[in-house]
């Protein structure tokens, strides 16, 4: 029986770890989020703020205040979650439209299905631009209906849309955008409602509601919704506790409009949150706590590319090709059965295999998954260098220790205080290496607004063992000068970045940013953006303005120091020869040929200069140079080295050609 | 690359070598021969070509050293050549193990070994023209010195010592119970012999600039494991610049280089093979167990084969969700998903989507350095050093790390390593040694890497209301806060190690922990290849678990404190029966705790699954009874739902659907604790897929339920469950 790979248990994106060949048991569902926009359609909702001069103010219908938010959340998520899927369903409409695959024998009376569960498709974008950005296309749809949908209608079929679409999705939730806070028009339907709730809460659909204010009336949760939304959900048990079960209710006032404000509530609910894992946290032999681990920061990449499928002779559309792996013998290309596969290690020319419960011994010969404390060191003793790779965020839970939650808190309370670290002998899952890391509390930040930015907690730093660390390059150092270093020092006092601190906010990816902004453009058949905003450029004027004086200064200093130096070295070489030439005698030893080595120009470890190339360029005889010499001269230029000569030839005779015009 | 190297052990197989002696378990010769093994399997491991080792036996049966290029045997008697330089592969080492018993010798001079050697090793690493090339040379001799020796005249040790260092070969002397002072060894009732011979191997030893331990230092130092050396390469040539000097006279620029300072060592991979069936043998009785097993036993490549991987693209067919269609791979573009949608960009136009980036290394402005969080920092570690032979740029650098330095600062820069390359931000922070000064850094995250995930305060509670507690369960008491504090202090390790001198230092440094599954694998793979029968795998050597656990002394003193601690603390461990049983576990209420249950119970229809709402009604029809029929009934029902979902599914189009019906149905027995229910209908599951009563061949849908390992409840998941997991794992098999 043949495994094609796409159809292999994928693992989450948190388990990133590839030297982790085995799969290991935690968590066999496929980790990913489904998120279906439910959107209210009222009079109140459609109802625009009064117009006003006011740049700030709104000018968005809380509907439609919605809908730019489900807009916005959609072309986010494909670049962030390219593999979770997005629903987006009006209630309250007119019109009546859901997929027939969906309903079966059921019918949902004003329900407007505007994009189905699923991953988004660039129609389902520009469907919602055009409702989002042509008036006249959303004033069709946007009628509400005579008769107000009943909620339990509405939640039975997120309830369908979820079974059919998004079956083995962990997380699944239903995004309910509304401003009417008591939608039952008597006790039966209230009971409905209720009874529909909680058949999504046993599906293990979240309810996430996002109120919003009626002008001079408010929301109240209690008098319908209290009885509707639960607090976790019952699986998906990895999820943290909430910061506080409801959102805020979204009001326009206040200097913020309401769209910013859906905005701010949604984006804090957007990414679903996962553990990584869930590990006792043993300070001492009998003392240990539960704490869960979280993936808080995480290199975003763009997708990789894949095959389109061209639609074939008949021009269909476009699709994109799945690729099924099966492993076959190399000799004669016949399938191999699963069964007949076997892992061995390259010894001495053989092949040395263990039986699969060896196999398993050699890596889990060290314990259980744990974190255990192995003492406290000062902060201090953390060198900067001693890093190997993105740490993960631990928090304490309740599940399988009663107490967990003080205690971690007297931890990282404490090492905040005295400003410790602990040590710990950490093992991540079953079959993943024991790593040393160190436990660093963090504290909790909080943004302009009093939000928080980061979590308050502890940091798990996995350090290097011996084996990674790298020795130093030899170098031949020349020290500075105290009066060089002051003036240096004048340069870095000028340049601190705003608050004095690195804010990740400030600094939005320039390369992924652009290759979605293209891709989607693509996608979209938009056109295509001329630039982007590359907010990690240095701001170049600012730097010359207020350090320019300062860099020139230190600038001649240098030089005078390196001439200075220069002369010094060069009568005490004339000295040290001519001490030199008097004891030696007969012929010059090898020295010679190894001091000519250690100039930069003309060695055989260093690039050809610009001006020798130049000169090659102009003889016609950089063909003639070895493909070492010009993989040494492009590297050094940070220049493509791979390639075929011609290649390589043709991309150094353009670089200097370049050099010379400029 | 590495160096090429020529190493020649010499290993004395005497007949007293055979012996045990000092109480010791096991003969001389075994216990040399662990040394010797370790060695030897480690350059194995390598699988390098231009690592050549030699072995020569000392106080053999014969004579052999044609084989080391010595002409005439005179002189040479009992000693032979079991392996002459050459990479040592698995075949090797056993035709060794058969080589390396005990002769029935005494005779054997090991000073004439050490010569074959060196010519041994002479021949083997000249050129076409006789000279010598580039190589390590090395003699490593294992002897107890017990053999006969006619300790020659001063001269002809001169002349061999002279020869060694001519020829740049290393020595080492390894002596089976042989004195040592540092080590802290020294043999009573040494014979007069042996320590004549013992004094002029070391004499020997010194003299060439050599080596030399006691078999017994050698030994316990096969535990310390090497750390491989890799040579430092470059990832960036280039320029560290502040402003533009394209456009502005004042920007700052200087020449540097950037190496790796740290990166993570990864354990030797095992790669898939397949296990070649002799077809006569296939009688479907034979399991892979005992393949796989006797694969082990010195397999080689009669019995495995390698493996390639087939690709076949597929796409959905138009207009039926659930029907895929092989297509050609000529009728495939490159590409990109965006959402659903296929974009095709050719090979040729990927360039669009790269930025315009040119190498540089660009700062961005500076922080203090208490103002930055560590957890910031995502990658493994580079250090940044001025161009090789500029001493401008040297002088330059080293002024800018010293201002860093002396104003606590850290630098944030913009990075790119090549053209077209997207840019980086990272963090460069000063180092400062003695000899040795450059810029530590690692990689920033972006604004799109940092997750927006909220959690509660830690030192106080706030209320729905919005009111901020201060004492709490959650919260920690003042007795809590001085226990942690208290034990905190106790537990600490930054004095606890001791130097050289005995004098407090730093336990644990990172110089001194090696990474456990590194070594780990590399033990293992080594140890099988010498123990090819053995059963039972070694435990891991104890330096690799030395750090798993507090030290023993700091643990025992800190014991009180610990337990004033715990008293404090007053954790509870959650009992596991409240985890997992549901007959008394109280339903999970909505916000406003209104009782469900109550309700739902007041709706008659709830009491079946409903097919239209399967997984909700099943999970309440369970919940409102604990009478087994009503379980039996409901798994049934559930069961019709999923039976149905697979014949009515256009190809796997209803899949998802039954597999969820399944997972749901699996733990629901498993916390009510009748897995047998649900065991029950996987046999019939099963029965039905293999005998194609669900609408034709559904095989497809069995691959989903192994993937999806939603197999037989087994006992290992259920103390109640009759299958054991041998069994459940026979169960994914078809049935034959």
């Amino acid at each position: 029986m043949a495994e094609p790979t796409d159809e292999k248990r994928r693992h989450g994106e948190e388990e990133e770890d590839d030297d982790e060949e085995e799969a290991d048991d935690s968590g066999y569902k496929t980790v990913k989020d489904a998120v279906l926009f439910a959107i209210d359609v009222s009079d109140s909702m459609l109802k625009r703020p009064p117009p006003s001069d006011d740049k700030k103010a709104d000018r968005d219908s809380p509907t439609s205040a919605a809908l730019k938010c489900a807009y916005q959340l959609m072309q986010q998520r494909i670049i962030s979650h390219p593999k979770d899927m997005m629903g987006i369903l009006l209630f309250g409409t007119q019109d009546t439209k859901f997929d027939e695959v969906n309903s079966g024998d059921q019918s949902y009376p004003h329900c407007y299905l505007i994009s189905d569960l699923d991953v988004p498709e660039a129609s389902d974008v520009k469907r919602l631009r055009s409702l989002v950005e042509d008036e006249e296309e959303a004033a069709k749809l946007l009628v509400p209906a005579k008769q107000d949908v009943t909620m339990a209608n509405l939640l039975f079929c997120a309830n369908q849309i979820f079974t059919t679409k998004a079956p083995n999705f962990s997380s699944r939730r239903l995004f309910l955008v509304t401003d009417n806070d008591n939608p039952a028009a008597d006790k039966g339907a209230k009971d409905n409602a209720i009874t529909r709730a909680r058949d999504l809460y046993d599906l293990g659909v979240i309810i996430e509601l996002f109120p919003i204010s009626k002008p001079g009336v408010g929301f109240d949760r209690a008098k319908f919704y209290d009885d509707l939304v639960y607090s976790a959900s019952p699986s998906d048990p990895d999820a943290p506790a909430p910061v506080s079960s409801a959102t805020k209710v979204s009001s326009s006032g206040d200097g913020i409009s309401l769209l910013q404000s859906l905005i701010s509530s949604i984006n804090s609910k957007a990414a679903p949150r996962r553990a990584l894992f869930s590990l006792p946290l043993e300070l001492g032999p009998d003392l240990r706590i539960g704490v869960k681990g979280y993936v808080i920061i995480k290199r975003q990449a763009a997708v990789k590319s894949c095959y389109v499928w061209m639609g074939g002779e008949d021009g269909e559309k476009k699709q994109l090709a799945v690729v099924n792996t099966t492993p076959m013998t190399d000799d004669s290309a016949r399938a191999v059965e699963k069964v007949d596969l076997v892992k061995a290690y390259t010894f001495g020319g053989e092949a040395v295999t263990f039986p699969p419960e060896q196999m398993k011994l050699i890596r889990q010969c060290f314990g259980d998954p744990t974190i255990r404390i192995i003492g406290f060191k000062p902060i201090s003793m953390l060198p900067i260098w001693a890093n190997t790779k993105t740490p993960t965020f631990i928090y304490p839970s309740e599940a399988d220790f009663i107490g967990s939650t003080r205690v971690f808190s007297a931890l990282q309370q404490t090492l905040l205080k005295d400003k410790k670290m602990a040590l710990v002998w950490y093992i991540a899952r079953k079959n993943a290496g024991p790593v040393i890391a160190a436990l660093v509390p963090g504290v909790e930040r909080l943004g302009e607004g009093g939000e928080q930015v980061m979590p308050p907690g502890m940091w798990l730093i996995p350090l290097p063992f011996a084996d990674d660390i790298r020795d130093y390059p030899d170098i031949s150092l020349v020290k500075t000068t105290d009066d060089l270093t002051d003036l240096m020092r004048n340069v870095v006092q000028q340049l601190q970045l705003p608050k004095a601190i690195y804010d990740p906010s400030r600094y939005p990816n320039p390369g992924l940013q652009w290759f979605y902004r293209i891709l989607q453009a693509l996608a979209l058949e938009e056109d295509m953006p001329e630039k982007l905003e590359d907010k990690t450029l240095p701001k170049y004027r600012q730097i010359d303005k207020r350090s320019g004086e300062f860099v020139v200064e230190w600038g001649q200093a240098l030089e005078n120091e390196h001439a200075l130096r220069l002369q010094n070295r060069s009568n005490a070489a004339a000295l040290k020869r001519e001490s030199a030439t008097d004891k030696l005698s007969g012929p010059l030893p090898k020295r010679i040929k190894t001091e000519r080595g250690a100039t930069p120009a003309g060695g055989e470890d260093e690039a050809i200069s610009d001006e020798m190339m130049l000169v090659y360029h102009k003889k016609g005889t950089v063909t003639k140079l070895t493909m070492d010499k010009l993989k040494r001269y492009l590297s050094s230029k940070g220049l493509e080295t791979k390639g075929k000569k011609a290649d390589l030839v043709q991309r150094a005779e353009e670089y200097v050609a370049e050099k010379m015009d400029s | 690359m590495a160096d090429k190297e020529a190493t020649v052990y010499i290993v004395d197989i005497g007949r007293s070598m055979g012996k045990k002696h000092h109480d010791r378990d096991k003969t001389d010769l075994d216990w040399a021969l662990q040394y010797f093994w370790d060695k030897v399997t480690s350059a194995v491991m390598t699988g390098r070509k231009t690592l050549n080792l030699g072995v020569i036996g000392l106080r053999t049966d014969g004579t052999n050293v044609s084989d080391a290029g010595v002409n005439d045997p005179e002189g040479y008697e009992n000693i032979s050549v079991l392996q002459t330089l050459k990479q040592t592969l698995l075949s090797d080492v056993r035709d060794l193990q058969a080589k390396l018993v005990p002769s029935a010798s005494d005779e054997g001079d090991a000073i004439s070994a050490v010569v074959a050697a060196i010519t041994m090793i002479a021949n083997a690493t000249k050129g076409k023209s006789g000279k010598p090339l580039q190589y390590k040379r090395k003699i490593v001799l294992i002897t107890s010195g017990l053999g006969t020796m006619n300790p020659e005249d001063s001269d002809q040790l001169d002349a061999i010592v002279s020869k060694i260092k001519e020829d740049g070969i290393q020595l080492v002397l390894i002596g089976v119970d042989f004195d040592d002072a540092d080590f802290g060894f020294k043999e009573e009732e040494k014979t007069h012999e042996k320590t004549e011979i013992e004094a002029y191997l070391k004499k020997l030893t010194d003299d060439c600039g050599g080596v030399f331990a006691t078999l017994a230092e050698a030994v316990e130092g096969i535990d310390t494991p090497e750390t491989k050396k890799t040579r430092p390469v470059k990832s960036y040539q280039g320029t560290l610049t502040l402003g533009n000097p394209e456009k502005y006279d004042s920007a700052m620029t200087i020449n540097v280089e950037r190496y790796p300072r740290t990166s993570i060592a990864r354990p030797v991979t095992a790669k898939t093979w397949f296990i070649k069936r002799d077809p006569a043998a296939e009688d479907g009785t034979q399991s892979t167990h005992t393949v796989a097993e006797d694969a082990g036993d010195g397999l080689n490549e009669e019995v495995l084969g390698g493996v390639k991987t087939q690709r076949v693209f597929q796409i959905q067919k138009e207009g039926e969700t659930g029907s895929k269609i092989d297509v050609p791979q000529e009728e495939l573009e490159s590409g990109y998903a965006y959402g659903r949608t296929a974009v095709h960009i050719a090979e040729t136009d990927k360039v669009i989507l790269e930025l315009d980036t040119l190498p540089s290394l660009d700062i961005i402005g500076f922080i203090p350095e208490d103002k930055f969080e560590r957890y910031l920092a995502m990658t493994k570690t580079n250090i940044i050093v001025a161009q090789k032979g500029n001493d401008m740029a040297s002088l330059a650098l080293s002024s800018f790390i010293h201002a860093l330095y002396e104003t606590a600062s850290y630098a944030v820069a913009r990075f790119a390593a090549k053209e077209k390359k997207n840019p980086l931000i990272l963090l460069l922070a000063p180092l400062i040694q003695p000899d040795f000064e450059g810029l530590i850094d690692f990689e920033l995250p972006f604004a799109e890497d940092v997750r927006d995930y909220k959690f509660p305060p830690l030192d106080r509670k706030v209320t729905v209301a919005g009111k901020s507690l201060t004492q709490h369960r959650d919260l920690p008491t003042p007795e809590l806060m001085d226990a942690m504090s208290a034990y905190v202090d106790a537990m600490d390790l930054s004095t606890f190690g001791a130097d050289d001198d005995g004098n407090p230092a730093d336990y644990m440094p990172m110089d001194e922990t090696y990474s456990p599954l590194v070594h780990r694998v590399h033990q293992i793979v080594r140890w099988r290849a010498t123990h090819p029968t053995a059963q039972d795998l070694p435990g891991p050597p104890a330096i690799l678990t030395k750090f798993s656990t507090p030290p023993e002394e700091l643990a025992e003193s800190s014991k009180p404190l610990l337990e004033a601690l715990m008293r404090a603390s007053d954790v509870k461990k959650v009992p596991p029966k409240q985890q997992g049983r549901k007959r008394t576990r109280e339903r999970e209420k909505p916000l406003s705790g209104l009782n469900i249950d109550e309700l739902l119970s007041g709706q008659p229809k709830r009491a079946r699954v409903d097919p239209s709402n399967p997984i909700p009604t099943f999970k309440q029809t369970l919940a409102t009874t604990d009478n087994i029929d009503t379980f039996k009934i409901a798994v049934a029902d559930l069961a019709k739902v999923v039976y149905s979902y697979i014949t009515n599914s256009v190809g796997d189009s209803r899949y998802g659907q039954a597999i969820e019906c399944i997972r749901v149905m699996r733990e629901e027995m498993t916390e009510l604790e009748e897995p047998a229910l649900f065991n029950g209908f996987m046999q019939e599951l099963k029965t039905k897929i293999f005998r194609e009563e669900l609408n034709g061949n559904r095989r497809d849908m069995w691959m989903k339920v192994r993937m999806n390992r939603v197999g037989l409840i087994d006992q290992k998941l259920s103390p109640f469950s009759e299958v054991t997991e041998e069994v459940a794992r026979e169960f994914w098999k078809p049935p034959t």
